[in-house]
């Protein structure tokens, strides 16, 4: 076995190699860019060389660095992760002239199935379903048209180097092709320095399953049954499970053969993905193999029990494979979770910035997992995937495994950037995705206009008012309970003079026990009332709640017929945003913040904002201004940090909806802002080139 | 005895409608609450005990002698906040427009006096159109006889003004003697002169909320320290903030029990300050993480914004907390933030409230605004209030603590108790690049050597150490220690006894 190993990898598989690494006893050397040097990686490893600056290919990508890294290290294998230089044959050959074993395929393997059009002939020829394609690449944009039009739209423009969502385009028609073509082509040049680009028939309605297959340098290959990654987003993984709810114990067998077959045919040792488009017949085609390490492999090791880092390591080490197919089984049901920093509310733009707070919640042995690489106080940079965390749950069922995930979501704390946390709980309780009725258009159709907040009405937002009167009457018991200042003066004055602390509570304060609960809807409905032209005055708002303190942790609180008694967590205390509570042997993970004098409330992936005033003052509340937010409709505003790469009108221009107006670079995408409706433009208030803050102002509509 | 007690209620009947219905439902339809409707969510539920109901004015011009309204525009008296005393006035839009007569201002100075005997905080509700102009100058009177007032309990009892409507002309000088100002926004506004006159006089067009609005207020001119959505969420938060303050300049602030350790460790400020000494970071978040539960009541949030001041409490205790702010002019001291410091620090030393300084300062802003504007004179009032107060001063450099700006910010030379730096701590004189310009002049068209002269200086003074061989900081700190080390410090200097000489009083360069 190996002594030392590097890792040429950062963020959380770096850190979930380093653990495995770590268990078995070998030493571990982390790389990292200047952007990356309080990476938790680097302060996980027992040591760390600095490859480079912030860009990958100026240091992640950089092979020759990390080889230098390996010589003055002493470290015997490399760990390329996924991404950057894990499917890069050249890398591997690099290692293996130098005498580094690369803990993978063999260059061989990854040649072979590196190139989408060369694998694809590959699986052919070893007897695995395909669908039909045009295998060589894409001269031109004019090519791409002519091409598409003869497999018949539509068609999926690929980066051959492509992968994890990147490089990739689908086109419905001639301009969507052309403008697919262009831009496939500069990502992947940008991205992976190879800007061949092919095209194939798309499969609509597909589900994307996967098979995991692990082989060693002995001719021995397993597969470790299926994944379904069918819930993705513009092609890129958001929820991952195994087993898949579609696949038969017959069709996981047929499937789990020709992927065998197809690592067979290239000697494969390590662990790969065959990856297949699985159509609703139950029909199967080959898509492509990831000779590595997948994002998701946890939902494979939690269903199988193994440690797919410790099997690659093994079987790089010449070891062999210790379990045979009939060995092997699938124990319960696991999901996982992408937890990305993107904004959902925003056309999930990624999001950077410093992690002001990053509170995952409590891994579970077995039940709840979390790899991650961000750590709180971290600072999740430009550069690199907006990735940055996982969170994998496993129970005997895919009911119980979801209803794992949604507490772990709800316990998951993150603030200073957004993250997808919020989409992620609408799913896990999305009808649909309950039912396993899965395509890779599931978000596409489920979300049509994007994530907004009224995409997840909470079942029972009244508990939720409930609970924040609770508070309401905590806070308010406590403020009552003050101790009075001690009187000021000398230290050896203060003895003689106790008269001013004595009168310090002149009267003292019992918390009120009634209360009333406003929240947005009540203020929406004011809204409309005056928009509507009445006296918002004649309505009633608000919820009652009366609110009894059984026990310091336990308070039985009456809305009308409702009554609810809620225990808080006794190691809670005010400031904290994490809040569980249980209410009826249920328990509830909520994140309860203050905002003023409002709290704001978020559970299930909705939020809620909530106003408790004591009852006496609470028909005073319809007096108060019903304001309208400042009209914003005329501003192209910022949705996220980036670079404004390019601005593509001019002032007074007359745009159309749809038309593209400026694009922003930010975490290596390439974002472009369309204009929402007609109009002219005013004024352009940033430059390309200008780095721009969320909310900045670019242009301005007449 | 009969006939007594039906006339009370009669008048108290009528007191209570102040205006009568219909200004009420004006005021209602404005979205501002009456003046009594305020002090119900003000104070504790049935703590108010009104003083005055029954006064009236005593003029007899402009036929004001046929129209008496029981409380004569303003409701005053004492009651309850969480249990601890306070007295309050609150002034009725709906009699008379809030407007001020003598009868008015006596009720005002009423409460104020027995606030002073007892030693008790007043807040003022102002909703007033301004002097009661039929009495003349009586009504002028009344307000110097409230300015006195203001004047001689400031530093006795904390003074608090919450505009809740107009207040305008000499009005606005009362409240701008206390010690806070809050407003509500689009429904309050303050100004010398109104829009009227000032379109007269200057011919600029403006609106009374361009002209003194909240917004004005907490952005522009700084007069006000926070602004509030509505009433309810003014009186609201108003409430919160009150459990800050001490009662009276004779004790110390209320202890609010917490379950948030002390001790309690917060690994995440270990990276808060970036690599590169150029790059701005948040303060706020030092701040919200060390202080009990994260809350935070900040004053001024949007005025000088390069400076940070507001109260937190911890272990309990109320500490009002001052730190620069990297992200806005590099947190670089000027006029407006030595003001805006100045005067909270000596509202802090007036009420025996413990002193958090963070200190990330680069220098005073350098200009020709700044040098015409007087930030000689400026600047020297936060150096002043720092070295004059001698309640318990605790600080912590994180990062740049330069020059003349190093010394104002709660130093050591000025009687700073426990002052700490971080490992990112650069004490200097000036920074790296600018010092090495002026030591080594000769050298200026040789960038080779000056890069060399600059490291050198770098690795010299760009650190705490420095000022730790002089006893000018207590300890080098690691930043997720901060809060441990600023609790015990602060439990340490609980019995702290200092005394300036005795005087009339300084001399302060206002």
């Amino acid at each position: 076995m190996f002594r030392k190993i590097l890792i040429a990898n950062r963020g959380e598989i770096a850190c979930r190699v380093i653990k495995t690494a770590r268990k078995m006893g070998i030493q571990t050397v982390a790389v990292y860019s200047e952007a990356d040097a309080r990476a938790l990686h680097v302060e996980m490893a027992d040591e760390a060389v600095c490859i480079g600056p912030a860009p990958a290919r100026d240091s992640y990508l950089r092979a020759e660095k990390i080889l230098e890294a390996c010589r003055k290290t002493g470290a015997e294998a490399v760990h390329p992760g996924y991404g950057f230089l894990s499917e890069n044959e050249a890398f591997a050959e690099l290692l293996e002239a130098n005498g580094i074993v690369f803990i993978g395929p063999k260059p061989a393997a990854i040649a072979a199935m590196g190139d989408k059009i060369a694998s694809k002939k590959l699986a052919q020829q070893a007897g695995v379903n395909t669908i039909p394609g045009y295998t060589d690449p894409v001269a031109s944009a004019d090519a791409a048209v002519a091409i598409a039009r003869e497999i018949g739209y539509p068609v999926m423009i690929k980066a051959s180097a492509g992968g994890g969502g990147k490089g990739l385009r689908v086109a419905r028609n001639d301009d969507e092709c052309r403008e697919g073509f262009e831009s496939c082509r500069n990502e992947a040049r940008n991205a992976f320095g190879d800007d061949r680009v092919f095209i194939e028939k798309f499969v609509e309605e597909p589900r994307h399953i996967e098979i995991q297959v692990l082989g060693d340098a002995h001719g021995n290959i397993v597969y470790l049954f299926e994944r379904e990654c069918s819930i993705q987003r513009r092609h890129q993984k958001v929820v991952e499970e195994a087993p898949s709810p579609f696949v038969t114990p017959e069709m996981r067998r047929a499937m789990g053969e020709q992927a065998v077959a197809l690592a067979r045919a290239v000697g494969y040792q390590s662990a790969g993905t065959v990856e297949f488009v699985v159509g609703k017949d139950r029909s199967f085609y080959f898509l492509e193999m990831n000779t590595r390490l997948q994002v998701e492999h946890p939902v494979t090791e939690m269903i199988t029990g193994l440690d797919l880092v410790e099997q690659m390591i093994r079987v790089a080490a010449g070891e062999p494979l210790s379990m045979r197919q009939e060995d092997l089984a699938i124990r319960g049901w696991a999901i996982e979770c992408r937890i990305n920093a993107e904004d959902p509310f925003r056309g999930f733009l990624p999001s950077t910035g410093r992690l002001v707070t990053f509170q995952p919640p409590e891994e579970v042995p077995g039940a709840v997992r979390v790899d991650t690489g961000v750590y709180e106080g971290g600072e999740i940079s430009m550069h690199y995937d907006s990735m940055i965390a996982k969170l994998i749950t496993h129970g005997a069922t895919r009911d119980e495994a979801i209803a794992r995930m949604q507490e772990a979501l709800d316990g998951f704390v993150i603030r200073g950037i957004a993250s997808n946390i919020p989409f992620q709980a609408a799913l896990m309780q999305h009808p649909r995705f309950r039912a396993g009725r899965l395509t890779t258009a599931f978000i596409a159709e489920e979300f049509p206009d994007g994530f907004s907040a009224d995409a997840v009405p909470h079942e029972d937002p009244l508990l939720l008012k409930l609970i924040c009167a609770a508070l309401t009457y905590r806070e308010e018991a406590r403020a009552g309970g003050m101790r009075p200042g001690r009187p000021a003066g000398a230290w050896y004055e203060v003895a003689a003079s106790q008269n001013a602390a004595a009168r310090g509570t002149l009267r003292p304060y019992a918390a009120p026990r009634q209360y009333v609960v406003f929240d947005e809807r009540d203020e929406a409905r004011r809204a409309e009332a005056v928009k509507a032209g009445e006296d918002p005055r004649a309505a009633t708002y608000g919820t009652s709640a009366e609110v009894e303190a059984l026990t310091p942790n336990r308070y039985a609180v009456r809305s009308g017929e409702r009554s609810v008694e809620i225990d808080f967590d006794p190691n809670w205390r005010f400031g904290l945003i994490r809040l569980t509570v249980t209410v009826a042997d249920e328990k509830l993970v909520l994140q309860v913040e203050r905002e003023g004098a409002w709290y704001r409330v978020h559970h299930r992936g909705s939020q809620l904002r909530a106003l408790v005033l004591p009852a006496h003052a609470a028909p005073l509340y319809a007096h108060m201004p019903v304001k309208e937010a400042p009209d914003l409709s005329k501003y192209l505003l910022s949705p996220m940090p980036g670079l404004l790469r390019e601005v593509a009108v001019a002032v007074g221009q007359a745009v159309k909806a749809g038309e593209r107006l400026v694009v922003i670079e930010a975490m290596k995408m390439e974002n472009i802002l369309r204009a929402e409706r007609d109009g002219v433009v005013k004024a352009i208030h940033a430059a390309p080139g200008a780095s721009l803050a969320v909310d900045e102002i670019i242009l301005e509509f007449e | 005895m009969q006939a007594i007690l039906e006339q009370l209620e009669a008048k108290r009947q009528q007191a209570l409608l102040g205006g009568g219905e219909k200004r009420i439902a004006a005021q209602h339809k404005k979205g501002k609450l009456t003046a009594r409707e305020r002090l119900t969510l003000l104070l504790d539920p049935g703590s108010f005990e009104e003083w005055d109901m029954f006064k009236e004015h005593r003029c007899t011009d402009f036929g004001m002698d046929a129209e008496h309204v029981p409380g004569d525009g303003v409701v005053t008296g004492y009651g309850t906040i969480h249990g601890r005393l306070v007295f309050v006035f609150s002034q009725d839009f709906t009699v008379y427009g809030g407007s001020l007569s003598e009868a008015h201002a006596e009720k005002i100075c009423k409460i104020m006096d027995q606030a002073m005997k007892v030693g008790a905080p007043v807040i003022g509700l102002n909703d007033s159109g301004g002097a009661r102009i039929q009495e003349g100058v009586a009504s002028l009177g009344g307000y110097a006889e409230v300015f006195q007032r203001n004047v001689l309990a400031s530093g006795v009892i904390p003074q608090i003004s919450l505009i809740m409507g107009p207040c305008a002309g000499g009005a606005v000088y009362s409240p701008a003697m206390t010690d806070f100002i809050f407003m509500v926004k689009d429904t309050s506004y303050m100004f010398v002169t109104g829009p009227d006159v000032v379109k007269t006089v200057t011919h600029e067009e403006v609106t009374a909320e361009e002209l003194g609005g909240a917004v004005t207020h907490t952005t522009k001119s700084g007069v006000a320290d926070a602004a509030f959505e509505n009433d309810i969420e003014a009186l609201l938060q108003l409430r919160r903030f009150f459990d800050f303050l001490p009662l009276n300049n004779r004790e110390k602030a209320p202890v609010r029990t917490t379950q948030d350790d002390p001790e309690r460790r917060d690994d995440s400020l270990d990276t808060l300050v970036p690599e590169n000494p150029n790059q701005p970071y948040d303060m706020k978040e030092l701040i919200v993480k060390v202080v009990d539960e994260g809350d935070f009541f900040e004053l001024q949030p949007d005025y000088a914004k390069n400076i940070i001041i507001g109260f937190g409490r911890i272990n309990g205790q109320t500490v009002g907390v001052v730190a620069n702010q990297p992200m806005v002019l590099a947190g670089c001291l000027d006029i407006k933030s030595s003001i805006k410091a100045a005067r909270f620090v000596r509202f802090c030393d007036a009420f025996h409230i413990p002193i958090v300084t963070f200190v990330d300062v680069p220098g005073f802003l350098p200009g020709t605004a700044q040098e015409y504007g007087g930030i000689i004179k400026h600047g020297a009032k936060l150096l002043f209030a720092y070295a004059e107060a001698t309640v318990p001063k605790v600080t912590v450099i994180t990062r740049k603590a330069y020059g003349g700006a190093y010394d104002v910010m709660a130093s050591k030379h000025l009687r700073g108790d426990v002052n700490l730096a971080w490992p990112t701590a650069e004490i200097a004189v000036m920074g790296p690049k600018g010092a090495v310009e002026i030591i080594f002049r000769s050298e200026k068209n040789d960038p080779e050597r000056i890069a060399a002269r600059e490291a050198e200086y770098k690795a010299k003074f760009a650190n705490p150490f420095v000022a730790a061989h002089r006893g000018f900081i207590d300890d080098v700190i690691m930043p997720h220690a901060t809060r441990a080390r600023i609790s015990r410090a602060l439990a340490m200097l609980e019995t702290k006894v200092l005394e300036n000489p005795w005087r009339k009083h300084n001399t302060m360069p206002l």
